[in-house]
């Protein structure tokens, strides 16, 4: 059952629309992500979820109970915040204390439960610091653990990750995913790194102008976006404009090449995505297309390659292999590697497009 | 209900407001249309206009608070600068804050026995041959307790300003060639205007309004509005009179205030 | 950068002579026999002994620091609670205009406020007197207090008191174990300010005290016209020394103590 649930959510300040139509379904027990540019209302959702801010339109339900005003101080969700917030004038223990001496709860119990939190942190030792005296990724283990030691149904991440250096983040983003694992509950993380998106969820919703574009599995999310926009936020990627020709056939530069997508109008203009490491370089004679490379540029593992093709589109490349600058050189792809976007089209219609002719294939 | 509490916790200041901000301006201003007899009159700000001795005390208030604000700009600058060069300038501040700590009046008082007949600069001037002088009751006398009593008021404000430039941003100058006198004046002048603009108002404002200084050191003459204020009030009871001359200070006030308010804003739009 | 100058050594040096300088020579005068500031006699206790058995000015001296402790501590609470309001009006220009509205006490010269307090409360009927006199310190103690809890509201960030909603606090829990605890360093700071303007206030307090009563400022002007009196050296020794012992006090405890010894560990 979902533990979590949105349903037409509206949510606007005066004249601005923030969320203008959000419907969602959170199960229990899963690592979710919110990922959008920065103003696409990502943070803003949360901000619902935690009860900051009331909807203007549309319902939230929690457990299956609506909760669209209750006050953030009677949900069962916390929150892990962006600067942290964690309270200046207490301590280590007693920020994460403080949940728990609202309860009133006993004080060994309390005593119990922060060393437990602190433990699940890696933070056992250091209760009786002062937050002066700790580093940026120890205060980011502190708030995690302020909110879990009220054992929520529900946790919150905002932007949880974006003030450590590239190296802690890269171990946070490991053991938050473990942390998840461990405690059994809903981890809703909100980012605006796709990346980090990819590396750590169950689910993945993105986010844009108000609006949800594409939700699914990071790998789903990865091979078929949905459009344009979700295609050119998550990972590198050359879309090139094209035509259907029929069922898994598609018109490249004019060029007729054999893809695996199909339930397409023939003659319809779409857009195909082909993501850099998918793309090989390959002699003219060889190639599916003709190109001349522009850059060159080294990157550790492998070089990336800027060319423009015989139509003058751009093309980018993530080979391993060097090659020379002004050269002539084919490119070539299976027909795996392309991805047909049709315009404008609906999750929900895509769905059912692949459902129709994969049980077609199949 | 949230509402309400809000309310609740946000009355005792807007009741202070509306008492003791507006109210008390809106009856020194209705206050200056009465005349001895509770008459409503324009004659106070007529008498005002046409006499030659208030016209010739509000410019003297004003040269006068000039003559203060300038004196202790010139040496205020200098000394918040040095300051603000220290390793330890926390103790140099305290240093300049503490005798503020001290009533003004006491500071007064002492400059009563320092300035006297037989006090120690006459003691002094006597000693080099130079004879004993009236120095106390003389309007330079009180443009010097003046500028004494209101010159941490003006270091303090210059101080911050000093302290808040970052040492980047001169060794950026520095950097780009400019010497250190160039440096001063394109870089931390510009940037330490607001202090100095700040100074200016915490010294010239309560220099129009120092009664008692004049009324100690002055020579108990009715040199400056401030004076002339408590004398009205307190004195001769034409309390009409007295708050026209307020409204006076208030208007000239005002005008300072937008004069280095001005600054400001011209140093933004550049 | 550069070592700062000899010269400027000097001048500062100078400046802060001068600044000291007749503060101690009240103090230096204090100590003699005689009874007027020229000539020092021989050493004597005289004008202490008679400022401690002058129980007129010990009557003062405690009227002054009632009146300071209350009006600091009126101001403080009304001025705090400004502040938080002020933060909170969402409108720029009536937030804009309500500070501005704060500050008129604060430019405003001393004799203005006097008069026009001293209008105020003869139209309200009040008798001047302590009330008068306390009823002006919190008047014109507020507006600092707001000054200096102003930027500590700021800069508390929105989501602390998020995050207090988040861990179950009611709005009451909230404000009291995270907001005040959050600009507690402003509150300090203004009460200190507040205190410091009570005590000081001289033209304010002239105006609106009447005849019955009267703060130590106000008793020092009346002495002061009729002539030198060392007695008033004396008590000016008194209170530097009381200054001295205040400023110690208020860098100890505003200066919050660092807590290295933890890191140690």
């Amino acid at each position: 059952m979902a533990i979590l649930k949105f349903e037409g959510v509206k949510k606007q300040f005066g004249d601005n629309v923030i969320l203008k139509d959000i419907n969602f379904e959170i199960e229990e027990g899963k690592f979710y992500t919110i990922l959008g540019p920065s103003g696409s209302g990502k943070t803003t959702i949360l901000r619902l979820i935690a009860g900051f801010d009331y909807p203007n339109g549309g319902s939230i339900y929690f457990a299956g109970k609506q909760i669209n005003q209750l006050p953030a101080n009677q949900r069962q969700v916390n929150t892990v915040f962006q600067d942290y917030a964690l309270f200046p004038n207490l301590n280590v223990f007693e920020n994460i204390a403080f949940g728990l001496r609202l309860k009133r709860m006993k004080k060994k119990e309390i005593q119990l439960r922060v060393q437990e939190a602190l433990a699940l942190v890696h933070l056992a030792g250091y209760a009786h610091r002062e937050l002066d005296e700790l580093s940026g990724g120890q205060k980011q283990r502190v708030a995690i653990a302020r909110a879990i030691v009220n054992r929520p149904k529900v946790l919150l991440l905002d932007e949880a990750l974006s003030a450590l250096d590239h190296k802690l983040r890269k171990e946070m983003q490991s053991e938050l995913r473990q942390l998840q694992r461990q405690l059994g509950i809903t981890f809703i993380f909100v980012t605006h790194d796709q990346e980090e998106a990819l590396a750590m969820s169950d689910q993945i919703m993105i986010i844009n102008e108000g609006l949800i574009e594409q939700s699914g599995s990071p790998v789903d999310i990865y091979d078929e976006p949905l459009n344009h926009f979700v295609a050119d936020f998550i990972g590198e990627s050359n879309i090139i404009p094209a035509t259907m020709v029929r069922d898994f056939a598609v018109a490249i530069n004019g060029k007729e090449f054999i893809c695996v997508d199909a339930g397409i109008t023939p003659g319809e203009q779409v857009e195909v995505v082909l993501r850099p490491e998918d793309l090989d370089i390959t002699t003219v004679e060889k190639g599916k297309l003709t190109a001349t490379v522009d850059s060159q540029l080294f990157r550790g593992v492998d070089y990336q390659i800027m060319v423009h093709d015989t139509d003058g589109h751009e093309w980018k490349i993530n080979s391993i292999h060097k090659t020379t600058v002004g050269k002539q050189i084919g490119i070539t792809f299976d027909p795996e590697d392309i991805h047909v976007m049709r315009k404008n089209e609906t999750q929900a219609e895509f769905d059912a497009r692949l459902e129709s002719y994969q049980g077609v294939e199949a | 209900m949230s509402e309400k509490k809000h309310l609740f916790f946000a009355l005792p200041y807007y009741l202070w407001l509306a008492l003791f901000v507006i109210a008390p301006l809106v009856l020194i201003f209705y206050q200056s249309f009465l005349n001895l007899h509770g008459q409503f009159t324009v004659q106070n700000y007529l008498d005002f206009a046409q006499s030659s001795v208030y016209l010739k005390m509000t410019f003297n208030s004003v040269w006068y608070a000039f003559l203060i604000t300038g004196l202790t700009l010139i040496i205020a600058y200098p000394v918040a600068y040095i300051i603000a060069q220290f390793k330890s300038r926390d103790f140099w501040l305290a240093l300049v804050i503490l005798p503020t700590w001290i009533n003004l009046l006491l500071k007064t008082y002492a400059f009563i026995g320092i300035l006297g007949e037989k006090g120690s600069i006459n003691t002094f001037l006597r000693f080099i041959g130079l004879g004993s002088h009236q120095l106390l009751f003389t309007d330079a006398s009180f443009i010097l307790v003046a500028a004494y009593i209101e010159l941490p008021f003006m270091i303090l404000p210059i101080y911050n300003a000093i302290v808040a430039i970052k040492p980047s941003l001169i060794n950026a100058s520095l950097d780009l060639g400019a010497s250190r006198f160039q440096t001063f004046r394109r870089v931390i002048w510009p940037l330490t205007k607001n202090g100095v603009a700040a100074g200016i108002q915490a010294v010239f404002i309560p220099s129009l309004s120092l009664f008692m200084i004049t009324r100690l050191i002055g020579g108990n003459r009715v040199i400056t509005l401030g004076t002339a204020i408590e004398e009205h009030f307190l004195t001769t009871q034409n309390w009409g009179m007295g708050s026209t001359i307020g409204v006076v200070l208030v208007v000239a006030m005002l005008i300072v205030m937008l004069l280095t308010d001005d600054s400001k804003k011209g140093g933004r739009a550049k | 950068m550069k070592k700062t100058s000899t010269l400027s050594k000097l001048y500062l040096t100078v400046i802060l002579l001068v600044m000291y300088l007749p503060i101690f020579y009240l103090i230096y005068y204090s100590f003699s026999s005689g009874d007027t500031m020229d000539g020092f006699r021989h050493f004597s206790w005289t004008h202490y002994q008679a400022l401690f058995a002058d129980t007129r000015m010990i009557s003062i001296v405690l009227n002054t620091i009632i009146i300071a402790l209350l009006a600091a501590t009126l101001a403080t609470a009304i001025g705090t609670s400004g502040a938080l309001l002020i933060e909170r009006i969402k409108r720029r220009t009536l937030r804009q205009n309500v500070l501005v509205l704060n500050n008129i006490l604060m430019v405003s010269p001393d004799v203005i406020i006097g008069a026009s307090f001293l209008i105020f409360f003869t139209f309200l009927g009040i008798k001047l007197g302590f009330w008068s006199v306390l009823l002006s310190h919190i008047a014109f103690c507020i507006p600092i207090v707001v000054l200096m809890v102003l930027p500590k509201v700021k800069e508390l960030p929105q989501s602390l008191t998020d995050a207090a909603y988040d861990l179950g606090a009611t709005r009451w829990q909230a404000f009291s174990q995270v907001t005040i605890p959050g600009i507690m360093d402003g509150i300090k700071a203004g009460f200190f300010m507040a205190l410091t303007y009570s005590l000081d206030d001289f033209a304010v307090t002239f105006f609106v005290t009447g005849n019955g009563f009267s703060t130590l400022s106000v008793e020092i002007y009346s002495r002061a016209r009729q002539g030198i009196d060392l007695e008033i050296n004396a008590l000016s020794t008194v209170m530097f020394l009381v200054s001295l012992l205040l400023v110690y006090v208020y860098y100890r405890f505003s200066v919050k103590p660092s807590s290295k010894g933890g890191v140690v560990k």
